[in-house]
């Protein structure tokens, strides 16, 4: 049984059309995030559930009741914007404690309740101050305890990081990823961040222009991406796409050479299928190689580079390269390994590792 | 060069400061004089201050009638159209309607027409209806100059307010109404104190309608003040001290609203 869904939505303004067709669902005590590039609808999306935008067409159902038109207060959700949206002549106190007033209840509970998440937010020190007074983390926590103190169905969070510098960002992950640990409430989460979405989804989808690419686990994802954009999101490095021939199919596997690569390669649909379907013999097709996957020198499979640049993150090196066919190629190096300009190395891979993708993108 | 041109810029200011502060200066000090010392001429700026012509203003009762008059005129006017214009701005600046663009447009054009032109028409309807004489009077007719800033200056200060706010204040079970006044008013005081003080200075001063449309029961501070510039000598201590009584309220009142109009009060709201 679903807790949230969405059913067929779209969302067009004038003749732009903006959301187009989007069905999804979560379980209860889910977290869900939506990424995609900028653009791609994700807070239109997020808005609609919320119920700050009305759907142009398809139904909206929150803990299996049907919301499509109910206006937001009633749907039992909270949101946390990505400008915070604190209201700045109020102390924390009341910021935390408006929407219980505005539900009218009593006095007595009200303090007991915004006591409540300011223990659990660490900000029993800050009540008092006005948003002005805090730093954006202290004001990215009160956004946060206003959403809780209603006890909603579902959390909503707009790019709920995106304004605090690196550090603070991953300290706030780590405490939503806790809050949602504690809490157990189903959460719809938006970012471009995909190491957000890697870290704290059950699961991700993938959104383009308006249009769901692909649902799953971060691992689902990372492991079998349905497409060349999926393949390219998830994943820090970018996924490495080369054109490739294919030399021979037999099933749900295939045989693929590139200049660059020392031997054909033979890899094994990803998709389960195979059949009928899929890239032929004489065909050219997408070969994936992830950056974190190419070991230098080793590996069963080889492929020949020559070196752009190399840069050290410390623990490990990225290398950027090219192969014969002048594609850029990116690895990523255990180790410090600076590799000179012009250098020809080989770099190694397992063969369970290489992505195929045909020439429209799909995943084989 | 910088040097000459920070003095050219001071003696700018000084000049600009001179021309605006003197007559206010004239007329305080000359207060403080009596009648040989005012019409001494060469003018005289030492001389001993006298407090004859205050005592002459405030034993006339038609002085102080006249300020409680302007007082109550120009207060109600002020207070009703902040009232009134504060939901409207809301509206033009928040929701969509039929009408939005012309209604604004009304808004300003009633700026367009010169006082003096509507100044007969409403005498008429006034006498038509019996007001003639009375404060509602006074109070109605400000109320449609003093609207039109109280809208435009509060409309603009509404649409600076972040959407946010709004959306996440209805998230939160917030009506239209507390949307209005826990966020918008509280957050739109700067424009809505700059508005009242526009307002009232208005009111305070305006002196066309009130001479038009007053006689003997309500005549406001500007019609007495005027009232005296007239006959064969002229009281110049007490029209002076008069003109310094007229302008104190205004002044004080200003100084009171002017800490409320600081800006950047949406500050911290969003980052
Ligand atoms: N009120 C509106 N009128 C017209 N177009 C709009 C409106 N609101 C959003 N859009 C368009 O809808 C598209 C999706 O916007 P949305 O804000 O949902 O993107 P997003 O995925 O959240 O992007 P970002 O990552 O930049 O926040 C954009 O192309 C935007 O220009
Ligand atoms: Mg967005």
């Amino acid at each position: 049984m679903s807790f949230l869904r969405l059913e067929g939505i779209e969302k067009r303004y004038g003749a732009a059309s903006v959301i187009n067709g989007v069905s999804i669902s979560a379980r209860e005590g889910e977290f869900v995030v939506f990424v995609g590039p900028s653009g791609c609808g994700k807070s239109t999306l997020l808005r609609m559930i919320a119920g700050l935008e009305e759907v142009t067409a398809g139904e909206v159902f929150i803990d299996g009741a049907r919301v499509t038109e109910l206006e937001p207060a009633k749907r039992k959700v909270s949101m946390v914007f990505q400008s915070y949206a604190l209201f700045p002549h109020m102390t924390v106190r009341d910021n935390i404690a408006f929407g219980l007033k505005m539900s009218k209840v009593p006095k007595a509970e009200i303090e007991r309740q915004v006591a409540e998440a300011a223990r659990i937010l660490q900000m029993e020190p800050l009540l008092d101050r006005k948003p002005r007074q805090l730093s954006g983390g202290q004001r990215q926590r009160v956004a946060i305890g206003r959403a809780i103190v209603r006890h909603p169905k579902l959390f909503l969070f707009d790019e709920p990081l995106s304004n605090l510098d690196a550090e603070l960002r991953a300290q706030m992950r780590v405490e939503i990823a806790r809050l949602h640990r504690e809490l157990g409430v189903t959460m719809v989460y938006v970012t471009h961040d995909q190491v957000e979405a890697m870290t704290l989804a059950d699961r991700i989808v993938v959104l383009r222009g308006g249009r769901v690419e692909q649902v799953g686990s971060p691992d689902e994802l990372y492991d079998a991406p349905g497409n060349t954009f999926v393949a390219g999101f998830i994943g820090s490095p970018k996924m490495n796409l080369i054109t490739a021939a294919v030399a021979a199919r037999e099933g749900a596997a295939l045989t693929v050479t590139h200049p660059s690569l020392v031997a054909p390669l033979h890899v094994a649909s990803r998709q389960g299928g195979g059949g009928q379907s899929g890239p032929g013999v004489g065909d050219t097709v997408l070969l994936g190689l992830r950056p974190e996957h190419l070991m230098l020198g080793e590996g069963p499979n080889q492929i020949e580079l020559t070196a752009d640049l190399s840069e050290s993150l410390g623990g490990s090196t990225l290398i950027y390269a090219q192969t014969r066919a002048a594609e850029p190629m990116v690895l990523q190096a255990a180790g410090r390994r600076l590799l000179g300009k012009g250098e020809t190395f080989t770099a190694g891979f397992d063969a369970a590792r290489a992505y195929v993708f045909d020439k429209d993108g799909r995943a084989f | 060069m910088p040097r000459f041109g920070r003095l050219l810029h001071g003696a700018g200011l000084l000049l600009v400061f001179a021309v605006t502060i003197f007559p206010f200066y004239w007329m305080v000090s000359s207060s403080f004089k009596t009648q040989t010392d005012l019409l001494a001429s060469p003018p005289v700026w030492l001389f001993t201050p006298t407090l004859a012509n205050y005592a002459e203003v405030f034993a006339d009762q038609k002085v102080v009638g006249a300020i409680v008059n302007s007082l109550i005129v120009a207060v109600f006017s002020t207070l009703l159209a902040v009232v009134l214009g504060t939901p409207a701005a809301f509206a033009l600046a928040r929701y969509d309607f039929r009408g939005k663009s012309d209604l604004w447009f009304w808004f300003i054009s009633n700026r367009f027409i010169s006082p003096i032109v509507l100044a007969l028409p409403i005498y008429l309807v006034a006498q038509n209806i019996g007001l003639l004489d009375t404060h509602l009077i006074l109070i109605l007719v400000y109320i449609t100059f003093i609207l039109p800033i109280v809208v435009w200056i509060c409309t603009d200060q509404f649409r600076s307010i972040p959407r946010d706010l709004e959306e996440a204040a209805r998230l939160e079970g917030a009506s239209q109404f507390d949307i209005f006044w826990r966020i918008y008013l509280p957050l739109g005081v700067p424009g809505i104190a700059v508005s009242a003080i526009f307002g009232f200075i208005f009111s305070w001063n305006e002196l066309l309608y009130a001479l038009v449309l007053t006689r003997r029961a309500v005549q406001t501070a500007p019609v007495v003040a005027t009232s005296f510039m007239s006959g064969y000598e002229l009281p110049w201590g007490k029209i002076m001290a008069t003109g310094t009584v007229i302008v104190l309220p205004v002044t004080i009142f200003a100084l009171l609203v002017s800490r409320h109009m600081v800006r950047g009060l949406t500050m911290g709201a969003t980052k």
